[in-house]
């Protein structure tokens, strides 16, 4: 289990040093043995993400799919149930996390753990 | 822990696919929280609720989808079909025409103003004309000397300055040519000398060139020996203006009687004819009458002194040929061959 959690955490910091978890992606990307930049893809909505790491990959996917707004909507609810006054962070942290989780659409979960399984192939030997 | 021994590839892919997963719950829940975050702040500093709207307003606003109509609802040329009442005269006038009409309506506008200021100086030698025609032979008389009579008969504009006819009669004139066309409305440098009175006139011609250009109808302000107009030109000018014996101030002399040619007036008036302007109505009957008043002319000269200032007479040419003919300033007449010469030229 140590090796696993240790494992974990090598991973984790590979992940936020190539800048793949936080920071975005390469500068350049490399597709077909051609180099583009951020300015060069940025007309091919469907190749731009290469260039966002996996934390803005998942915001833009989410927010695009309407999840944000589904968990807005719901918030609102909860809101009102509780009084506008009286709302913590705790409470909204308890009753909405759940929810978002089980909203995250299919598609954007499989995109995810793709981009995921590609850098870990990647940086196979740590 | 040390790099090396952590090797990916020795795992197998279901522990692949666990930290995978684990991976991406982390990521779900990075945004989740940071969701949760933004909306407590939200709701502390009060907008979370703000892009809320009553279905009433909803409703207002929803976009519509009809033919016809625009997303707002409106229709495309309404503003066409519906009319405004004028504040000034009342009346209601189409929308699209609502601002030309106000302008002209209250006065204000380039172009009214324009038409404002001809209507002026053609009213006011109506009037100064209407006014002689009560004793006609005021009218035939016209030794009293220059400018004003001639410049109230080339002032009655048949001529609109906005209309193509303009443009159409400078184009048959060559050169500059003194004394065709008289009255346009022009506003440029240069004076006009539709709007002089004959005490101005005699002054400016005796100080400035005068010279009239073709282009602008405006008196050359330049030096009585200015390069760009002739001797010829200045001389011809002052003719016009001021009588047959007029020319150029530095060879004023004492005044005589002009022998005054009568066949050479009638051929000035007849060539005065060719640009067709309106003023040839009456001149048509005024050719008629100069022939008449010639000896009239000659002969009261002296007499009619004090009737000469009523001028304006509103048969233009008459007023020319009489002018002409009474005018007793200075040279005997050698100016009078070369005039004819010119509109040949111009013919």
């Amino acid at each position: 289990m140590n090796k696993d959690a240790q494992m974990r955490a090598a991973i984790n910091q590979k992940l936020i040093e190539t800048g793949e978890r936080e920071r975005p992606y390469p500068q350049v990307a490399e597709i077909s043995s051609s180099k583009f930049t951020f300015h060069q893809l940025s007309k091919e909505p469907h190749l731009i993400t290469i260039f966002l790491s996996l934390k803005e990959l998942l915001r833009a996917k989410l927010i695009e799919c309407g999840w944000k707004d589904q968990l807005k909507a719901h918030c609102k609810e909860v809101i009102k149930e509780k009084g506008l006054e009286h709302v913590t962070v705790d409470d909204l942290v308890a009753e909405i996390t759940p929810k978002g989780r089980a909203l995250v659409p299919d598609s954007v979960k499989k995109e995810l753990l793709q981009r995921i399984r590609t850098f870990l192939a990647q940086h196979a030997s740590l | 822990m040390k790099m090396e021994e952590m090797s990916l590839s020795g795992l197998d892919n279901s522990k692949l696919e666990a930290i995978a997963q684990e991976i991406y719950a982390d990521l779900v829940e990075d945004s989740c929280l940071g969701f949760c975050f933004e909306v407590h702040r939200a709701v502390k500093c009060g907008y979370f609720f703000l892009d809320d709207t009553d279905p009433d307003s909803m409703k207002d606003f929803e976009i519509v989808d009809q033919p016809g109509l625009d997303i707002f609802g409106q229709v495309f040329n309404q503003w066409k079909s519906k009319e405004c009442v004028c504040p000034n005269c009342s009346r209601s006038i189409a929308a699209s025409r609502f601002a030309p009409h106000l302008e002209k309506c209250l006065g204000m506008g380039r172009n009214s103003s324009r038409i404002a200021n001809r209507r002026i100086a053609n009213s006011n030698n109506m009037n100064k004309s209407e006014s002689d025609q009560e004793d006609n032979d005021d009218i035939n008389d016209n030794d009293w000397s220059y400018g004003s009579e001639k410049k109230a008969k080339k002032r009655k504009s048949d001529k609109n300055p906005n209309s193509p006819r303009r443009s159409k009669s400078l184009k048959h004139k060559n050169g500059e040519l003194s004394n065709s066309d008289p009255f346009k409305y022009s506003n440029s440098t240069g004076i006009s000398y539709e709007t002089l009175g004959p005490e101005e006139l005699r002054s400016l011609l005796t100080t400035q060139c005068g010279v009239i250009s073709e282009h602008t109808k405006k008196m050359c302000t330049r030096s009585l020996r200015c390069p760009q107009h002739t001797d010829e030109q200045r001389r011809t000018v002052r003719i016009y203006f001021l009588g047959p014996s007029a020319v150029l101030p530095e060879v004023e002399s004492s005044l005589d009687n002009d022998s005054f040619d009568m066949t050479d007036s009638q051929a000035l008036i007849s060539r005065l004819q060719w640009d067709g302007s309106s003023d040839l109505s009456p001149s048509d009957s005024g050719s008629s009458k100069t022939s008449e008043n010639q000896g009239w002319g000659l002969g009261t000269n002296s007499s009619e002194s004090r009737k000469t200032k009523k001028k304006k007479s509103h048969l233009s040419l008459v007023g020319t040929a009489s002018g002409l003919g009474s005018n007793k300033k200075k040279k005997p007449k050698p100016p009078a061959p070369p005039t004819p010469s010119i509109y040949d030229d111009v013919n």
